[in-house]
Formats: structure tokens, C-alpha cells, sequence
């Protein structure tokens, strides 16, 4: 419990849910399940994972950093660097390919002038290649923030972005 | 060709999610009503097997068969859990029917746990399909309040506790064992087999592992029977209904519940609605990702288990990618060994270096800059790699290169000869 | 029992056992990488295929993974198989560097002869390699990952194996890296074995880096000096100098690993101050002449004063054959019995083991197939490292382990502990307690149930209640061993040849009667309880001798010096805890290393015969030509059998062996001892070697420095309110040797009513196994 004051000016998670989560591992004989819940929490409240989220998720189950480091790295979609408030998940496997999944790719790029790996300046997008969505039937599309737009072209992507500054600006 | 019934597809229209009102409405947990009421958990498992459902999580094994193995007399706890992290190209199946109806699987997994027996259910969700999760979470409280999850179910003395599992990405989830890891919280590497999870699942005890279309089915078949279930295929040796999710150059990209023997022509004619801006059909991915192509000698052959195994494919998952004659097939298969040389796990050396050398060939003939030499080493890499790696994800991965060398070597050769890629201006 | 074909040889093997182990056993290499002897098979590589011509699942297989068929037929060299083995070594070099020349597991490298014996010689892949940063683990492991080759054998030895929490395999598909969460040491006491196991240069040690080529290391199979178990190690030195320590292997005892205490701990035998001079005062003089004085001067001192004029001192540190010989020269010269060792309450307590337990030894084997350990007062990662890696195989096969001791005992897996006083850890023994009782009914029900038993802490009181307790749990299906942990590598050795009583070091001092002492690698000083009487003792001697290879302060105050050769440098035999005759075989010939010589620069470049420092002789050989006896080493052991039969296991034995285990001996007329009364007020004091630097060898060795440890205090945080102090606070620890000023630390896991320190070269005073006594502690007063 010290180690979790310690991390706690951080605001990685809220106290409810630190206490929630854990209660939740001292009921479960398997406290390490709860470690890619644990993960998502804090990117859901941070935008990405930093070094102290792995070191709290570790105190809360009882792991070393190494511990919840393995796991962490070994997926995709938690960040464990920065990224933009919208991480831009865009898909490049085989369906968005054949609708022209490439050329909605270059145009976010061009658009925001970044390319995959990046964020824009203004700290707004990160673009990010993506296996396959789920989406295959209404492609070429991305996901942004667990919404999924698909059928994209220049003009639907113009409008999404101009939606998503609009949100942040609201 | 309306006439298809349709079980799994029953409640579903555009844009909306039935819950348990609307699930009820059309005859919703009549079958769980009807097995704790009037069935064991050994006439359950006996009418599956004789319903022939084969898993439709890709790999088609008969779930009656694998249920069998099974220890549901074993003390301890037992674990059933549910695969959907459909991650694998083309395949979108699961999550249309989360959007449309997340009580079938609900209903699905309560049956088959009473069958099993096993007291825990898992449903592992992929990352990208949050609102599904969101929808099964509800439909997991709907059901809990009643009555039907929880101690005691309908006084039938069962108890079963059922639990949403997100995930964070990567393929490799979907393998059965790896999932199993995952949900542990340590690394998803797979597992070695034997022991199997039906011996050493979840938390090393006895765990069966089931796709979600596959235990969606179950209360289909409870209401139905094995007869009517079995007679809903077109083929002989065939049973029940599919979800298939056209994709790629159709004019229709959807998903659609189809009997399951359904012929190619009839999925690309009359529900894709022929090939995109009336090109004409080159080849297409008859289940996902990592089955071989199908070209279009292959009009008339029946979608099924065995008929696409007699011409050298696999049903997969029925996800259909079509491709127009203006496609690359060298373009193609490399965007698909993209992929799985991306997602591989890590673990054994055929997959995590092989796919790289194969993406590297495929690269060098892409880009013209391939040699005769280096069709010989992809040939060689195919014979190397299929069948050789730990799980079957390398073995999917070679799917396509299989196929592409099968059906469009030629392809391959004018890429080396031109010095570039034959299909771009 | 299968019988099966591999490339037209017939082999019958034991059920269970794999494709790969049999091929093995025919002497055919197959190529592996993932499999390893201990960790096992994970089939990861798949560089082991074969192909399968008959059986229940033909075709190419990964031969790590197929059990033995009976009636099998399988090939290693068919085309199928040899194309594929070759394409996985193609696979595996994708990314590697070819930087064999500059790479430091040259000449060692598994990758290279694998890669040569699949048959893959010409890169085809023109691709980008992968790159990685590497980090910095520590002081003892270098890091190279882009010669990585993910067989994760590093894992599974660290975290798998030895329990370690801080290393790791992150990332995935090619990009999997092999690490720490950050830079830093390795946290691990068994970090370096990812060095070996490790099948290329990525994991190296880094104490050894740039030393030398394997090819120009002299290697032998050795025993390891750090404790009392007698793990098998592989030292490797040139131009005088230890390099390096690499684990060996011992089925019987380590298996395949060490612990980071003998691997790095062999900085002693380079000391920078090491004496390597016979010395008369302060005069150097040559070995020829102190021998002959020692020989002189002893025969005189006799002749004038009579026996008890001359005490020779053996030691548990040194070798079997040396304190046997120390027993000769006694007899030569007239003199009374030697003592072999310098601490009285430890000698005891190994005799106890060497005599009464001897019938009922586990070895560490038996305990890593036990499944149920109870270890009473011990406290492993201190005294007996790799016991803790066999207790984490107890526990990974399902097992149990039930620790009870005073200190906060940790162990890289999970195990009950129960803190109770020394006093109280008796009581139990004798099922004191419902705690007893409950037990003991555990261990009645347990199939291979082993009592683990500290000699430091348990002393010849408890040691002989842990056999009570094993006679009563033992039935006639099978018997409740004992695995006893003394203090030194040769604890049971000097137990064994020693007469069952003697009297003890001091009081023969402190008669004054005592003209001359002979210690031979012993410094009581350091080695023993009670140095302030020992020092005064010394003050009644008209001569000191000393022989030894380390600078101890007693080699400083000696008379007469001479120095004598390291383990390393000569061969000899020690005899384990579980009373295992492991002989070891001398790898270099001592001299002033180079390193050391011009601090690291050129050679000197004068013209000589002889090489700096190369006067040390093995105690054994001194002794020998002060006995005139030119006996080869077997000659010696047969004339040690006829004297004690106990040591026939001594006939035929070499270092490569795993050990013969000593004779049973008859169990002698037991002594009760009386322990002191507990007087109102104080704390049981407990003195617990540090893990690193309370043996003396590891104390001298540079190498091992960063992990040494403070002096200190630890209470229990109750018993510290109780008198008004607070962790961190300056206290007093009054005890019987003296008084001692050290910072407080609190720790909730230390039994009630105890004081803990640790000896540590910042604590060298206060040895352990001394026995159960009392102190206080208080907190110190200011003079302000
Ligand atoms: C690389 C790989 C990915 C897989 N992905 C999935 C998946 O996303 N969903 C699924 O149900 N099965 C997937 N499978 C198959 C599962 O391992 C398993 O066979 C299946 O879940 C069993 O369910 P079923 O018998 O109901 O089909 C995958 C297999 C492999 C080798
Ligand atoms: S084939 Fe090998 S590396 Fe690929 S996902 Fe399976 S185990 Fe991992
Ligand atoms: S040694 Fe058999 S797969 Fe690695």
C-alpha cells in the first residue's frame, strides 16, 4: 500500500478504482488476469501507459514492473509511449486494401502531415497501422477511440477530423 | 434464395441490438428453459454430436466430438470459454451477430456449461470490438437478474458465473492456448499439446474452448433438433447454417446467414452482387485470411468443410474476399504475410524469422527487383514452414503462398521478368 | 523399456525418455537449441527435427518433444530433415551480426556449431537486420541483444528455474527482447547462470570480458569453495589469474547451475595482496627454508617442552588429504592431536552430521524430488544457495516447503514460514507446540518428506533432535532424510577425521603450555567466535605459523609465513554436507598474475626462469615434504582408506565424477547439552552469514563487492517499540563478545525476542554457529 501512495499524484487511476481493483485481486486466485484490465484503465484515463502505470499496476497485483512489462509490450493496443488525444488505428490488412485502404492511409498522412508512428504537433492525432478491424465489409476503415468509420474517402475523412477537433474543442 | 432460415441472423436489423425483450420476443431462452428442465447434461452433449455442428471458429472440428473429451464428471472447478477475437482478415462474423443479438451466445454458453458441466465461463473479447463487449455485459446482468446465471439455475442445482474478458490486440489471442494465457494475465505464447485444454486448460484445469458462432448455435439446435439442424446444409455431410462475411471487390459487402454447402457462384452472384464495377472474379479467400485461394475454376464448388478440403482450401471462417481480375495475387499475398509475420507471437523460429524471409522474398518480386532464385527459395520456404511451426499460425500464414504458387506462379514469373509489377500503370 | 531405430541403430531407453535423448545416448548429435538438459523441451526452436519413418505420427518431428516408441524408426540424416535443420539455422542468423571475431562468446558459441552442423554456410537474406539498445544489467552480466536468437533459455533459467522476478522476455514476433523493466543490476542470487545457458553473445559474463579466448582458458572440473554443498564448477584461468567460474555439472548435487557467490566469488585466488612469499618476520625468504625452519623449530620446541608445545590447526577450507596429513606430521613429530578447526560449537555440530546423521543424508538431488521440505533454521540463500533453487523445484512440481526460522527468510518461490526464537525452533523440534504436532503430521503423510537443517543455528542440541524427529517420521516404506547445511566446503571432511573429542582451540592456548601454532589456512581471528580471547592468546606463543593463500590478518602478525596455493591451483578433495567426496583438480599453477603485476599493462620484460609469485606449494605438498613422503595422490588416498575406512569412496575418484558419499559410521553416545539460562531482559542473539562476504573467500573477492552488505541490527518491530526505537535509529547490541554500535533496521517477519546481524567483512567480529546467547539492545547515548 505505501508503493501505491507514492504513485498516486500521478492520477493514473482514479482512488475508487484503485481501491476497486484491489479488492477485485484479493478475491480472485488469479490476481494476474486482472492485468490487461488494469492496463486499459489507466490508458483510458491517461492516454498512454507510462512507466509508473506498469509500476502501479504491478503494486495493486503483487508483480514486479518486469512482470507487467512482458505482458504489456506484447500488445498492440497499449501504448507504452505517448501518443495523441486520438490514436488513429488504420487498418492495412487485406479487405481496406483492396477498397483502397493505401490511399486513405497517404491522405490522413498528407492531411495531418505525420506519418505512421507520429503525432501531430498540436498533440491531437497519432497515426497508427492496424490489423484487421472487423470492419471488413465496410471498408477501407479505422478506429478511433473504439468507434469504427468505414467506406472512407478524402472528403468522409476531412469531415471526421474536422468532428474530432470540433469534440475536443467543445 | 430468401428461403434460408434464419437462426442466428433471426433478430437482426440494421443498426439495432436486441436485448432481452426483444431476444424473448422471438422464442430467447426457450432452450436453456427446455435443457435444464427436461435434459442431462448427457443427452445435451449426445444431440450436439448428433447434429454434426462443426466449430466455426476455423479449424471445423465436430464440437459434439470435442465435447465428449471433455471431463465433466472431474471435481474442481471446469472452465468454458468463449473465443471471439476474430482478429484474422476478412473474418467479421462474430461481431455482427454480438451487434445484432449478444443474448444467443449468452444463452449458448449457460446450455453448453450445464452440458459440460463447468462452472466458469469466459467470453474473451478482441480490443476492437468494445460495444460488443458492452452488449454482452448487459445481456450477462440481464440474464444473471433472471435467473438464468447465478446459484441454483431453474432449481437445477447448476451454478455457473460468466465473465467478459477484453483483450488489448494481437492475433495470436485467437489460438486457443494463447487465449488461455492471456486470459491468465501471462504472456499468449501457445501452449505445447498435449496436455490439451480439455485435460490442462484455464488455470491448468479442464477447459473447452468454443468459437462464438459455434456455441450460438447450441440453443438452435436444442430448439430445433439434430434432424432439422443436419438438414439445413446443402450438402450431405454438411449441418446447419453460416455466417459468411463477403468482403473485397463485391458489390455487396455484408454478412450474411447462408446454408452451410452454399456453392461460390451463388455467394459471389446473388449476395455479393457480382464483382465490383463489373470486373470480372480472379480469386477469392474462401474463409479468412489463411485459407489458400479459390480462382474461378472454382465457381461451383460447394462452401463446406470437406469440399473445400478436396480442392486443396479450407472453409476457415467463411469470411469471402474477392478479388478482380485487375488485382496483383503477388500484392495480395504479401499484404497477407504482412500481417502474419506482424502478428506472430514470437515464439518458434519458423514463424517469427521464416515469415520474415518470406515477406522479404515477396517484397523483392513485388518490387521487381526478384530473380528465378528467389521463386525456387519461396517454393522452398512454403514446403519448409507449412506444417512445421508450434501452432498454426504459420501454417495459416502459408495458406496464400500456397495458393498463390499453386494458381499464379506465372504471376510470379512476370513479375521477374518485367522487372516490375505486371498490374501497375 | 522402448526399443527403437535411429539411422539404422537399435537403442533401448527408459519409458519416457525422448527421441533426442536416445539419439543422444548413441552418440548422435542431433542440433537443439530450446531444449536444455534441465529446463527441458519447449519446442520452440524446432532445430531439432528428425523424421519420423515408423511410429504413431510420422513425418518430421521436433525430436526434443516425441517420447521413445517401442519399435520406432526414425532418421536424423534423411533429406528432409537435414533441409529443414538447415533452413532454421538460415531462420536464426536472419538478424545475427557476423561479428564472431569481436564477439565474446567466440570460441564457445553454441550458435556457431549449430549453425555449422545444420549445414547452413551462405546468407541469402538481404533484408534489414533488427537492432536493439541494450541495458545495463549490472556489474556481472553484459547484454548484447542483437545477437539474440530468441531460444529463451535466459528466461527460463532466471525466471522459470531460479525464481528471479526482474528479468524477462518483452515485445513480440521478431522483436522480442530479453531484460529488465530499466537498466540495473540483476536482482537475482543466481543471475549469472543466463551466461551459460545462454547459446550465443548476448548474456556474457562481464567480469570476464576481454580477458581471454575460451580457447586459451585452462579449464578442469572443479568443486566450488563458497559453502558446503559442493556444487560442480568449471574455473578457468590464464596468466595466473582465475578468469572466470563457470557452473559444471552434477546431477547429484547442483544439477546445472551455481549461484552468483561461486561464480563470482573467485577473486580471492588474484588478490592484489595476496602473499605469495614465505616470509620469517619480516624477512622474505625462499620455501626451501621455511620448511626447514618450521621443521626445525617444531622438533626443537618439542624436544625442550614436550607435546604439548607445538598445536597444529587444521581447517574446514582446506583439503581432506591436507588435514590428513596434518594428522600425519603430527604423529612425526610427537605432538598431540591436531584440532581441524578452528570453531569449536561449528566442528560439533558437523560432527554430529559427519557421525550420528550419517546414515540418514539426503543429497540435493533427493530434496530438488521431495514433496515436502522442512527447513529448520536456515536460512538458504545465505548458507547453501543452490538449496533454494532446489527448494523452488519442490514447489514447481507441486510440492511444499515449510520454512521455520527466527530470521525474515526469503526463497525464490512460495513457501510457509513460521519466525521462532532459536529457543523456541528447539522446542518445536521436539513437537512443542500444536504447531509441532501439525507438523509432523504433514511430513508423516508426505511420500519423500527431507528436514533441512542449519548446523549454525540448530548446533549439536538441535541437530541431534532433527534425527530424533527423522527416526520417528521414518516408516518402512521410506525414510525421512535429513539435509544438513554446515558452514564450510569442508566442514564434514575435518569432522570426519577428527577424534570425537578434543578440547577446544582456546582453552589449550590459553594454558600457555602451547609454544608454537601451526594454522594451516585457518584464521581464527576471522573464522572463529570470541577473536578478543583468541588475540590474547596468541600473545603467549612464542611463534606463530601460518600457511595459507589469502591475506588474513592473522598471515600478517605470523612469525613464519608460507604461502600456499587456492583450490584452483591444486588438487584435493572436500567432502560435501550430505558427506560427498567431491575431488577437484588444480587448473592453473599459481603465480603474481599479469594483471596484477604491471596493474594491467605490458608484461615485465625481463629475462627469467621463473615467474613472479609462483613460490605457493598446496598445503598437501608442504606437509608431504615435511614428512618426506613422495607418495602420488593415489598412494595417499589408499593409505587414508586403511586408516579411516569411512573414506574408501576415496579409491578411483576424479573430479569429473559426481561424488562418492563416505561410509555410514556407528552413531556415538550422545551428550545433552546444556543450554544457558535466558537471563530477564534480553534478546536471543542470532549471527547469520551474510549472502555475500561472510565466507572468507568471497570476502577477499573484488569481484562481488557491490553486493556486500552494511552492518546492521534487525528486531522485530515490536520488540523495537517496546524499547523506544524506531528503524534507522543508532542502537548498542551489547553481547558477549563485545559491544558494537550499529544502525537499527525493523522487520515484522523476525521472530519476537531476537536480535539479527549479519558477519560481513562490516561485521567480522560476531561469527555464526557460536551458539544460543544473549544480548541487548539499546539505544545509543548521545554526548552532546
Ligand atoms: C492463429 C490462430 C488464430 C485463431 N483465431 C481464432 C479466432 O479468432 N476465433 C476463433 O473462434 N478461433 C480461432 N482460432 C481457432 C481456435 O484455436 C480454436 O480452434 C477455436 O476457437 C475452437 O472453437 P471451435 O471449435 O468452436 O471452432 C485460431 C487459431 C489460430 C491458430
Ligand atoms: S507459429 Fe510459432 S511464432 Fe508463430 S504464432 Fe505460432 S508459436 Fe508463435
Ligand atoms: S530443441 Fe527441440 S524445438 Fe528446440
Amino acid at each position: 500500500m505505501d508503493s501505491i501512495e507514492k504513485t498516486k499524484p500521478v492520477g493514473l487511476l482514479e482512488e475508487n478504482q484503485i481501491a476497486e481493483f484491489i479488492h477485485h485481486a484479493r478475491e480472485l486466485e488469479h490476481p494476474r488476469e486482472l492485468i490487461i484490465d488494469i492496463l486499459r484503465a489507466i490508458q483510458k484515463n491517461h492516454g498512454w501507459v507510462p512507466d509508473e502505470g506498469i509500476e502501479l499496476t504491478a503494486t495493486i497485483l503483487g508483480l514486479t514492473p518486469l512482470e507487467v512489462e512482458e505482458i504489456a509490450t506484447f500488445y498492440d493496443k497499449i501504448f507504452r509511449r505517448p501518443v495523441g488525444r486520438f490514436p488513429i488505428h488504420i487498418c492495412d490488412s487485406i479487405c481496406c486494401w483492396t477498397r483502397g485502404g493505401e490511399g486513405v492511409a497517404a491522405y490522413f498522412q498528407q492531411q495531418l502531415g505525420i506519418e505512421f508512428g507520429q503525432t501531430t504537433e498540436d498533440g491531437m492525432f497519432t497515426l497508427l497501422p492496424s490489423c484487421c478491424l472487423g470492419g471488413c465489409g465496410r471498408a477501407p476503415g479505422v478506429m478511433i477511440d473504439h468507434n469504427f468509420y468505414g467506406e472512407l474517402t478524402p472528403d468522409k475523412v476531412d469531415r471526421l477530423l474536422a468532428d474530432l477537433r470540433q469534440e475536443v474543442q467543445a | 434464395m430468401s428461403q434460408t432460415p434464419q437462426l442466428l441472423f433471426k433478430n437482426r436489423r440494421p443498426g439495432e441490438t436486441v436485448f432481452m425483450d426483444g431476444y424473448r420476443a422471438t422464442g430467447g431462452y426457450q432452450a436453456l428453459e427446455k435443457a435444464f428442465r427436461q435434459m442431462t447434461p448427457q443427452e445435451l452433449r449426445e444431440l450436439v454430436k448428433a447434429a454434426a455442428l462443426r466449430g466455426r471458429g476455423g479449424a471445423g472440428f465436430p464440437t459434439g466430438v470435442k465435447w465428449t473429451f471433455f471431463p465433466s464428471d472431474a471435481p474442481g472447478p471446469k472452465y468454458l470459454v468463449c473465443n471471439c477475437d476474430e482478429m484474422e482478415p476478412g473474418t467479421y462474423k462474430d461481431g455482427e451477430l454480438l451487434m445484432a443479438d449478444p443474448h444467443q451466445l449468452v444463452e449458448g454458453m449457460i446450455v453448453s456449461a450445464f452440458a459440460l458441466q463447468t462452472d466458469i465461463g469466459y467470453i474473451f473479447i478482441r480490443y476492437a470490438y468494445e460495444k460488443q463487449a458492452e452488449h454482452l455485459r448487459r445481456a450477462v446482468v440481464e440474464a444473471t437478474e433472471a435467473g438464468y446465471i447465478g446459484k441454483n439455475i431453474l432449481g437445477s442445482g447448476f451454478d455457473f458465473e460468466l465473465h467478459v474478458h477484453g483483450s488489448a490486440g494481437r492475433y495470436i489471442l485467437g489460438e486457443e492456448t494463447a487465449l488461455l494465457n492471456g486470459l491468465e494475465g501471462k504472456r499468449p505464447n501457445p501452449r505445447l499439446k498435449p496436455p490439451f485444454p480439455a485435460t490442462r486448460g484455464l488455470f491448468g484445469r479442464p477447459t473447452t474452448v468454443n468459437n462464438v458462432e459455434t456455441i450460438a448455435n447450441i440453443p438452435h439446435i436444442i430448439n430445433g433438433g439434430a434432424e432439422w439442424f443436419l438438414d439445413l446444409a446443402l450438402t450431405p455431410d454438411g449441418s446447419g447454417t453460416k455466417l459468411f462475411g463477403l468482403s473485397g471487390h463485391l458489390n455487396c459487402t455484408e454478412c450474411f446467414e447462408l446454408p452451410v454447402g452454399i456453392p461460390l457462384r451463388e455467394v459471389v452472384e446473388n449476395y455479393g452482387k457480382g464483382v465490383l464495377h463489373n470486373h470480372t472474379f480472379k480469386a477469392c479467400l474462401p474463409g479468412g485470411a489463411s485459407t489458400p485461394y479459390l480462382t474461378a475454376e472454382h465457381m461451383d464448388v460447394a462452401l463446406d468443410f470437406d469440399s473445400l478440403a478436396a480442392v486443396g482450401s479450407r472453409f476457415g471462417t467463411a469470411g469471402v474476399t474477392v478479388f478482380d481480375d485487375r488485382t496483383c495475387m503477388v500484392a495480395v499475398t504479401l499484404n497477407l504475410i504482412r500481417f502474419f509475420a506482424r502478428e506472430s507471437c514470437g515464439w518458434c523460429t519458423p514463424c517469427r524469422d521464416g515469415l520474415t524471409m518470406v515477406r522479404w522474398l515477396l517484397e523483392m518480386i513485388d518490387s521487381g527487383k526478384g530473380t528465378p532464385e528467389h521463386l525456387e527459395m519461396l517454393k522452398d520456404q512454403l514446403k519448409n514452414i507449412s506444417g512445421k511451426s508450434f501452432c498454426a499460425l504459420a501454417e495459416g500464414a502459408m495458406g496464400p503462398v500456397a495458393g498463390l504458387l499453386t494458381h499464379f506462379e506465372q504471376e510470379i514469373v512476370d513479375h521477374i521478368e518485367k522487372g516490375c509489377c505486371p498490374f501497375r500503370k | 523399456m522402448p526399443t527403437l531405430t535411429i539411422d539404422n541403430q537399435k537403442i533401448t531407453v527408459p519409458e519416457g525418455k525422448t527421441v533426442l535423448e536416445a539419439a543422444e545416448e548413441l552418440g548422435i548429435q542431433v542440433p537443439h537449441f530450446c531444449y536444455h538438459k534441465e529446463l527441458g523441451a519447449v519446442g520452440a526452436c524446432r532445430m531439432c527435427a528428425v523424421t519420423v519413418q515408423e511410429g504413431s505420427s510420422k513425418g518430421l518431428k521436433m525430436s526434443c518433444l516425441i517420447p521413445a516408441e517401442d519399435g520406432m524408426v526414425v532418421t536424423t540424416d534423411d533429406e528432409q530433415s537435414t533441409t529443414f535443420r538447415d533452413r532454421v539455422g538460415e531462420w536464426l542468423m536472419l538478424n545475427h551480426p557476423h561479428d564472431c571475431p569481436v564477439c565474446d562468446e567466440g570460441g564457445e558459441c553454441q550458435l556457431q556449431e549449430m549453425t555449422i552442423a545444420s549445414g547452413h554456410g551462405v546468407r541469402r537474406y538481404a533484408g534489414q537486420k533488427r537492432t536493439y539498445n541494450n541495458q545495463d544489467l549490472g556489474p556481472f552480466v553484459a547484454q548484447e541483444m542483437n545477437r539474440c536468437i530468441q531460444c529463451y533459455r535466459c528466461v527460463r533459467t532466471y525466471q522459470d528455474y531460479c525464481g528471479g522476478r526482474d528479468f524477462g522476455v518483452m515485445g513480440s514476433r521478431n522483436r522480442v527482447f530479453f531484460g529488465r523493466f530499466q537498466d540495473g543490476t540483476l536482482e537475482s542470487d543466481f543471475s549469472g547462470n543466463i551466461v551459460d545457458v545462454c547459446p550465443t553473445g548476448v548474456l556474457t559474463d562481464k567480469t570476464y570480458r576481454f580477458k581471454s579466448r575460451y580457447w586459451d582458458l585452462q579449464e578442469a572440473p572443479s568443486v566450488c569453495p563458497h559453502c558446503s554443498l559442493g556444487c560442480a564448477t568449471i574455473p578457468g584461468g590464464r596468466f595466473h589469474e582465475l578468469q572466470r567460474v563457470r557452473s559444471g555439472e552434477n546431477q547429484l548435487v547442483n544439477g546445472f547451475f551455481i549461484c552468483d557467490r561461486g561464480r563470482f566469488g573467485s577473486g580471492y585466488v588474484n588478490h592484489p595482496e595476496r602473499p605469495r612469499q614465505a616470509r620469517n618476520n619480516e624477512q622474505l625468504i625462499g620455501m626451501d627454508e621455511a620448511l626447514r625452519q618450521l621443521d626445525v623449530e617444531a622438533r626443537g620446541l618439542i624436544e625442550q617442552h614436550g607435546p604439548e608445545a607445538v598445536l597444529l590447526l587444521g581447517s574446514e577450507r582446506t583439503s581432506l588429504e591436507a588435514n590428513w596429513l596434518l594428522q600425519q606430521w603430527a604423529k612425526k613429530l610427537g605432538c598431540r592431536e591436531p584440532v581441524l578447526a578452528a570453531h569449536g560449537p561449528r566442528h560439533q555440530a558437523a560432527q554430529v552430521v559427519a557421525f550420528d546423521l550419517s546414515d540418514r543424508l539426503a543429497s540435493l538431488e533427493q530434496v530438488r524430488g521431495s514433496d515436502l521440505v522442512l527447513v529448520a533454521g536456515a536460512d538458504p540463500l545465505a548458507e547453501a544457495p543452490m538449496l533454494a533453487v532446489a527448494l523452488r523445484q519442490v514447489v514447481r512440481s507441486g510440492g511444499q516447503v515449510i520454512v521455520y526460522d527466527p530470521r525474515p527468510v526469503e526463497l525464490p518461490c512460495e513457501f510457509d514460514h513460521q519466525a521462532l526464537s532459536p529457543l523456541a525452533l528447539l522446542d518445536f523440534l521436539t513437537a512443542g507446540g500444536s504447531d509441532g504436532q501439525h507438523v509432523r503430521e504433514l511430513l508423516q503423510h508426505a511420500e519423500s518428506p527431507i528436514l533441512v537443517g542449519g548446523a549454525d543455528l540448530l548446533g549439536v542440541e538441535g541437530l541431534q533432535r532433527l534425527k530424533k524427529m527423522s527416526l520417528e517420521l521414518s516408516n518402512d516404506q521410506r525414510p525421512c532424510l535429513i539435509y544438513p547445511l554446515l558452514s564450510n566446503p569442508n566442514s564434514f571432511g575435518a569432522a570426519l577425521l577428527s577424534l570425537p573429542e578434543q578440547d577446544d582451540l582456546l582453552t589449550r592456548l590459553e594454558t600457555g603450555r602451547v609454544k608454537m601454532l601451526v594454522c594451516l589456512e585457518s584464521d581464527p581471528l576471522l573464522e572463529a567466535p570470541e577473536s578478543d580471547r583468541f588475540s590474547v592468546a596468541l600473545t603467549k606463543l612464542d611463534k606463530l605459523v601460518v600457511l595459507d593463500y589469502l591475506p588474513t590478518p592473522l598471515s600478517v602478525h605470523a612469525n613464519l609465513f608460507i604461502p600456499t596455493r587456492t583450490p584452483v591451483e591444486s588438487d584435493g578433495t572436500f567432502i560435501n554436507n550430505e558427506g560427498r567426496l567431491r575431488s577437484y583438480a588444480g587448473v592453473l599453477e599459481p603465480g603474481l598474475p599479469i594483471s596484477v603485476a604491471e596493474d594491467g599493462g605490458h608484461p615485465p620484460r625481463e629475462f627469467s626462469t621463473v615467474s613472479p609469485g609462483s613460490d605457493p606449494l598446496s598445503a598437501s605438498r608442504i606437509l608431504q615434504i615435511l614428512l618426506k613422503d613422495d607418495s602420488s595422490l593415489v598412494e595417499l588416498h589408499q593409505q587414508m582408506v586403511a586408516d579411516f575406512p569411512r573414506l574408501a569412496g576415496l579409491t578411483g575418484l576424479t573430479p569429473s565424477d559426481a561424488g562418492v558419499r563416505v561410509a555410514d559410521a556407528a552413531a556415538r553416545n550422545v551428550v545433552n547439552i546444556d543450554l544457558p539460562e535466558q537471563p530477564v531482559g534480553t534478546l536471543q542473539l542470532i549471527v547469520s552469514p551474510a549472502r555475500y562476504g561472510s565466507d572468507l573467500l568471497s570476502r577477499y573477492s573484488d569481484k562481488l563487492e557491490p553486493r556486500f552488505s552494511s552492518a546492521w541490527v534487525m528486531m522485530n518491530s515490536q520488540d523495537a517499540a517496546e524499547r523506544g526505537l524506531q528503524e534507522g535509529d543508532k542502537v548498542i547490541l551489547d553481547t558477549e563478545t563485545g559491544s558494537f554500535c550499529l544502525p537499527m533496521i525493523c522487520h515484522p517477519q523476525l521472530a519476537a525476542g531476537c536480535a539479527l546481524v549479519e558477519n560481513s567483512a562490516a561485521l567480522a567480529s560476531l561469527v555464526p554457529g557460536a551458539g544460543i546467547s544473549y544480548c541487548e539492545v539499546s539505544r545509543e547515548v548521545s554526548h552532546e
